[in-house]
């Protein structure tokens, strides 16, 4: 052992001290945003002089919404500006930095602007915690699915599932999966802006051959080939999700529901899709968590017989749920494909060319339909008044 | 492969210059030292070539912004190691870059105590992660040219004869190449797609293959937007860092 040069021994401990004593012992939060991004300045105004952006505060957290594993949620108010915001604040435990869900979903949300994307506004840091500031949006679809229970109205569940493909087909274009769908993870506002949220488990896309851990999906929204442990999984992944995400707003219920494992929840899939063979499917019993007595023979149902809601509808729902949910991933459609499908042939044709960051509710015509059960209980409506107010804003 | 020895000798002749200003011609060897550091760590981490590739971005985009001077740049390598785990979902944990990094410094001793030294280094390595972080304003992920590559070789196997593919090892070189790439400041100053044809091109022509042209190049039609002047300017980057392994061993 080199006694000149140990800077691992006790004579020169002082060059791993360097970052902590001098460094880091900043209290203030400090700021790794582009305040605004340069074009929304002129709505900056400021309530307090010599808040900054970046700086714990600049936020005035008002109530909390939700607690995780890393993180808590709380609704806040940004200072500088009067906005709304949603602070998710991280706890870092110091053996173990910052958790990567926290710096894969803050690396990956710095990257996209896209009005179906949540909008990362701000990255604070003290010397405990870790909190990123997104706006702040009313409510998610899992919610929105309990307020208005056996499903949804047909106009709004197409204006959500264009919204939810327009935002897939924009990270999936950046080769970025979004790996949760789920109601939960997506976000609507009183005007029926839909928005991806929870990038914890979003990852950008590298070399084909990578292969990806497969404990990422909730159970009920995970494609057959994920539960049969596959890890070379593409954007399929998402699609398979979105369908589950349409059968689910139609029905009122989730399309593959309620079981507890990766045998039950396959089950689930082939008492819809039949059970899939090696001829149906080339290579599925390759796959690692292939297990014959997992193949019980089932025959494939035609989906308006299990979905009931699709026989009330143009077939061509049904057709785009088809495409959707099909075992073999590559079968799937893709996200900008079905942007195309005849689904969607009834939306106001400007909205197909929309830029990135332009909502679906600036096309004229575009608005939600009120809910059925909001008919009949007109108090949770909310006031057109209001809703005036938010789409000039 | 470098000794233990080497170390050291980086180290006194930093630290006898500090507060002299900047020399760009030894900072770019002790950069080479350093990534040479990472990959050997990471090598013996069982990493994979792209979490690597993102450890040697991070370093590199890390002394882009800030003085050699002012950070000791093993340290931040190891924190680059650590969170390029983190960022490509290959987690590896701090007491195994710790213990590597010493038998790398240390070759033969034993591995450290759980003593305070100990910990004071893996709390610098953490913090020092979230400096990175800052540093770099949370841009952590990154496009590499790995993809393109697989993706421009399948192409070019079927466009030459399939003996002469077969007699050479084009792959494995230009996978090589590229590897090497990381050793310097030029992973962060080349578009990927251009690293990848750049790579690609070299391997072929050291061993004598030629890809038909039709209109265009082979290359030109692999990617649509790199001259030859950019592949030259990788390729001679790359030729540079081989003169600078002779001069840092």
């Amino acid at each position: 052992q080199g006694g000149g040069g140990g800077c691992w021994s006790r004579s020169q401990p002082h060059w791993f001290h360097t970052l902590q004593t001098r460094r880091l012992r900043v209290y203030r939060g400090r700021s790794n945003s582009d305040p605004l991004g340069g074009a929304d300045d002129e709505q900056a105004f400021t309530w307090k002089a010599g808040l900054q952006f970046g700086a714990a505060q600049s936020y005035l957290s008002l109530e909390k919404l939700g607690e995780g594993a890393f993180a808590s949620v709380y609704k806040g108010i940004s200072r500088i500006n009067g906005q709304l915001v949603a602070l998710k604040v991280i706890r870092m435990k110091t053996e173990e930095g910052v958790p990567f869900t926290a710096i894969r979903e803050a690396s990956l949300l710095k990257r996209l602007k896209h009005a179906n994307i949540v909008l990362l506004h701000d990255i604070v840091h003290t010397r405990e915690t870790l909190t990123l500031v997104f706006e702040y949006v009313q409510t998610d679809l899992a919610q929105y699915l309990a307020q208005h229970p056996g499903g949804l109205r047909s106009h709004n569940v197409r204006l959500f599932m264009f919204q939810l493909l327009r935002g897939l087909c924009y990270i999936h274009s950046r080769r970025i999966l979004h790996r949760d769908l789920k109601p939960q993870n997506l976000l609507i506002s009183y005007l029926g802006e839909l928005k991806l949220a929870d990038f914890g488990l979003a990852r950008s896309k590298s070399i084909p051959s990578q292969s990806f851990s497969s404990e990422v999906v909730t159970l009920w929204y995970r494609p057959p080939d994920v539960l049969l442990g596959s890890t070379d999984y593409s954007t399929a992944l998402d699609i398979w999700g979105a369908g589950c995400v349409l059968v689910e707003m139609l029905q009122g219920a989730p399309a593959f529901p309620g079981v507890s494992d990766e045998f039950e929840q396959l089950q689930k899939i082939w008492a819809v899709l039949g059970v899939p063979s090696e001829r149906s499917w080339p290579g599925v019993s390759l796959l690692p968590n292939y297990r014959i007595e997992w193949f019980l023979p089932s025959e494939p149902k035609s989906f308006r017989t299990v979905w009931k809601r699709l026989a009330q509808l143009p077939c061509k729902t049904e057709d785009l749920v088809q495409r959707m949910l099909k075992l073999v991933p590559a079968d799937r459609i893709s996200a900008e494909e079905s942007l195309q499908h005849p689904y969607f042939s009834t939306l106001p044709l400007p909205i197909m060319h929309l830029r990135d960051n332009v909502s679906i509710f600036k096309v004229p015509g575009v608005r939600l339909e009120t809910e059925v059960k909001d008919i009949f209980t007109p108090a949770r409506r909310v006031k057109p008044s209001l809703l005036d107010a938010m789409k000039r804003s | 492969m470098e000794g233990p020895s080497s170390r050291p000798a980086a180290t006194a002749g930093r630290r006898d210059s500090s507060g002299e200003g900047e020399d760009p011609a030894r900072d770019t060897k002790t950069h080479f030292r350093v990534c040479r550091f990472i990959m050997e760590t990471g090598m013996k981490l069982g990493m994979r070539s792209v979490p690597m590739a993102t450890a040697c971005v991070l370093y590199y985009r890390f002394f882009d912004r800030v003085s050699m001077r002012a950070y000791e740049p093993y340290l931040v390598a190891m924190s680059a190691i650590y969170l390029a785990g983190k960022v490509e979902e290959q987690h590896i944990r701090t007491r195994d870059i710790i213990n590597v990094s010493h038998r790398y410094f240390n070759s033969g001793s034993s591995p450290l105590e759980c003593n305070k030294e100990f910990w004071e280094l893996r709390d610098s390595v953490v913090q020092c992660e979230l400096l990175i972080l800052r540093q770099l304003n949370f841009h952590v992920s990154f496009e590499h040219p790995h993809k393109y590559l697989l993706h421009y070789l399948l192409s070019v196997r079927s466009l030459v004869n399939r003996h002469a593919w077969s007699r050479t090892p084009v792959a494995e070189t230009s996978w090589a190449l590229l590897q090497d790439c990381y050793h310097g400041a030029m992973c962060i100053r080349h578009a990927p797609q251009h690293i990848a044809i750049a790579t690609l091109y070299l391997a072929l022509n050291s061993y004598g293959l030629e890809p038909p042209d039709g209109e265009r190049a082979w290359w030109q039609v692999l990617c649509d937007n790199v001259t030859q002047e950019d592949i030259d300017a990788v390729i001679s980057d790359l030729l540079h860092l081989y003169d600078m392994e002779a001069k840092c061993i």
